[in-house]
């Protein structure tokens, strides 16, 4: 290739240059990006006054915080000294321990022997007093609460249906629970002589069942509304060796009294947020149990903690929210023989168990004599 | 010659493939975002309620607002979302004060009437959106454990006027706003006026 044949190429690229649509393109490509700079609508010009915060506060914040914020947890002290003092004395479950539960803790129940049941992770684990894992076995996954009976059988109830263990935990009975278009949302079973009595948050009713899953009559439906109030979808009972069923009516704040063929016998409680006797917030209490002496354990969200109460009304005890993660929507209890109340707490996934302090012991036990 | 020729031929013409390639995919990107399939809205999951959709909008009422989910609410009498509930109660108990600074959140009795207990009535809520400026402190009371976390804050389309950047988006601390696609749907007609 001479000097002359390269100096035709590259006057021959140039023209064709020229020629091509490039120029063309170019030039129209600097009229769009134009048009789209001259028609973008800018956001409006930020000041302090329109952006106060340079960054949000909330971020990073889990919605346990949220609670935190509230004046009730700065004045949750009562103002006379209460009857009843509880404290801390064992943690089951936790994370570190040796049988952490990994996904979930939903109920939780006291057999014979003051053995925990624990309803986590589509188990029942069972430990015993001194809080080593005695048995365990798998049972529904949605299954949410759980009881023990006298006889050593637990019942446990998930979701339109309620099964039935024995001791060693083989399922020896179960049945179906609510309408048949509209299976019920079993938040607590307990048993009671010859009765399966199991809360149908869905219905906003108590049904109870004989042990075969017959169903003999409803508690609840006899109230002004013809049910429970329940904003927060949780029903939650116990029953007393009378026979008398604690429930809670959380739309209502109220705990109430039913007999067994359904009849209100009364109910104590009203919305507050400064009294510690009061309940917070939209829909309380969550969760009750009934100790050995006829005191009523109540559970809050919100303001996670625990009270307890004489059976008109009068607060005992408080167990404080800074024992909780503040956004647990609920905290299943119960009581063993001795009065130590067990509370689960399903966003820690812990069970944490609350012994009475010696001087309350004491006078529990005038109480009795 | 006629090898150089064939090469330059080659050149040029793959030039003019990946040039034409080039110019159709920006135009067919262009076209899908312009064509109204893309919308902005708020990720509830990331959402903080922050106040900052109130401010940051080039509208002068936000185009952020609060809307309930009607299958989650509760129809509580007692709405945290509503009342205030730490302000001072009333000689029936009830707190005095309201959360909505814009008393935006509107409430009706759904179902049977107590008139003389109002514990016994359930509560439908609704948000009047001329007046709810997307502040989101109702959504902040509204979540669990406090409520069930029914109110959420929701970019209203027909007020959206489609911004190439979202002022909120670039204010929001916690990247809740998001482009999604919604297939079928079209920005309605735009009702906002500007700041």
């Amino acid at each position: 290739m001479d000097s002359s044949e390269k100096e035709i190429g590259q006057a021959g690229l140039l023209e064709r240059f020229r020629k091509s649509w490039f120029p063309p393109a170019a030039v129209v490509g600097a009229f769009a990006a134009f048009v789209a700079a001259a028609f973008r609508t800018r956001p409006a010009p930020r000041t302090a006054v329109q952006n106060p915060a340079p960054r949000n506060p909330d971020a990073g914040r889990r919605t346990s915080d949220v609670g935190r914020e509230l004046p009730i947890l700065q004045g949750n002290k009562p103002a006379r000294p209460l009857d009843r003092e509880y404290s801390q004395s064992a943690v089951l479950g936790g994370r570190g321990s040796a049988h952490p539960f990994q996904r979930s803790l939903a109920g939780i129940a006291v057999g014979t022997a003051d053995r925990i049941y624990a309803l986590g992770d589509g188990q029942i684990r069972v430990f015993d007093a001194t809080g080593s894992l005695a048995a365990a076995w798998y049972v529904s996954e949605n299954a949410l609460c759980l009881t023990v009976a006298p006889d050593g059988r637990v019942c446990v109830g998930a979701l339109g249906r309620v099964d039935v263990y024995d001791v060693k935990g083989v399922r020896i009975a179960g049945f179906a629970v609510g309408e048949a278009k509209q299976p019920a949302a079993v938040t607590a079973v307990k048993v009671f002589r010859q009765e399966i009595l199991v809360a149908d948050a869905d219905a906003r009713l108590i049904r109870r069942y004989d042990l075969g899953g017959k169903q003999l009559g409803l508690i609840g439906d006899k109230s002004k509304t013809g049910s429970f109030m329940l904003p927060n979808r949780w029903l939650d009972f116990d029953i007393d060796s009378k026979g008398i069923i604690r429930a809670t009516d959380t739309g209502r704040h109220l705990m109430t009294a039913w007999t067994l063929d359904g009849t209100p016998v009364g109910s104590f409680g009203r919305f507050g947020m400064s009294d510690p006797a009061d309940f917070v917030g939209c829909c309380n209490p969550v969760n009750l149990a009934l100790t050995p002496d006829g005191k009523i354990v109540t559970a809050e969200k919100m303001v996670a903690r625990v009270k307890v109460f004489e059976a008109d009304g009068k607060l005992l005890a408080v167990i404080g929210p800074e024992h909780f993660d503040q956004s647990c929507t609920h905290i299943p209890l119960a009581v063993d023989s001795r009065g130590r109340i067990l509370a689960g707490d399903p966003v820690q996934r812990q069970v944490k168990i609350f012994s009475p302090v010696a001087g309350a012991v004491k006078r529990m036990e005038q109480e009795r004599s | 010659m006629s090898e150089k020729s064939t090469r330059r031929q080659f050149i040029d013409l793959s030039a003019r493939i990946v040039g034409f390639a080039g110019i159709g995919t920006a135009a067919g990107l262009l076209t899908r975002r312009a064509s109204g399939n893309v919308v902005y809205q708020v990720d509830s999951f990331k959402c903080t309620a922050c106040d900052l959709c109130r401010t940051s909008c080039v509208l002068s009422l936000s185009a952020v607002k609060a809307v309930n989910d009607f299958d989650k609410c509760g129809y509580c009498m007692l709405c945290p979302a509503y009342y205030d509930v730490t302000s001072l109660p009333d000689e029936k108990g009830i707190p005095t004060g309201k959360v909505c600074p814009q008393d935006a959140l509107k409430r009706r009795v759904v179902g049977k009437v107590d008139p003389e207990d109002p514990n016994n009535n359930y509560y439908e809520y609704v948000i009047d959106e001329t007046r709810c400026d997307g502040c989101g402190k109702c959504v902040k009371a509204c979540k669990p454990p406090a409520g069930n976390g029914s109110l959420r804050l929701e970019i209203r389309y027909a007020r959206c006027v489609e911004c190439n950047e979202c002022a909120i988006q670039i204010a929001c601390p916690d990247h809740a706003i998001v482009r999604v696609p919604t297939p079928g749907t079209a920005p309605m007609e735009s009702t906002g006026e500007r700041k």
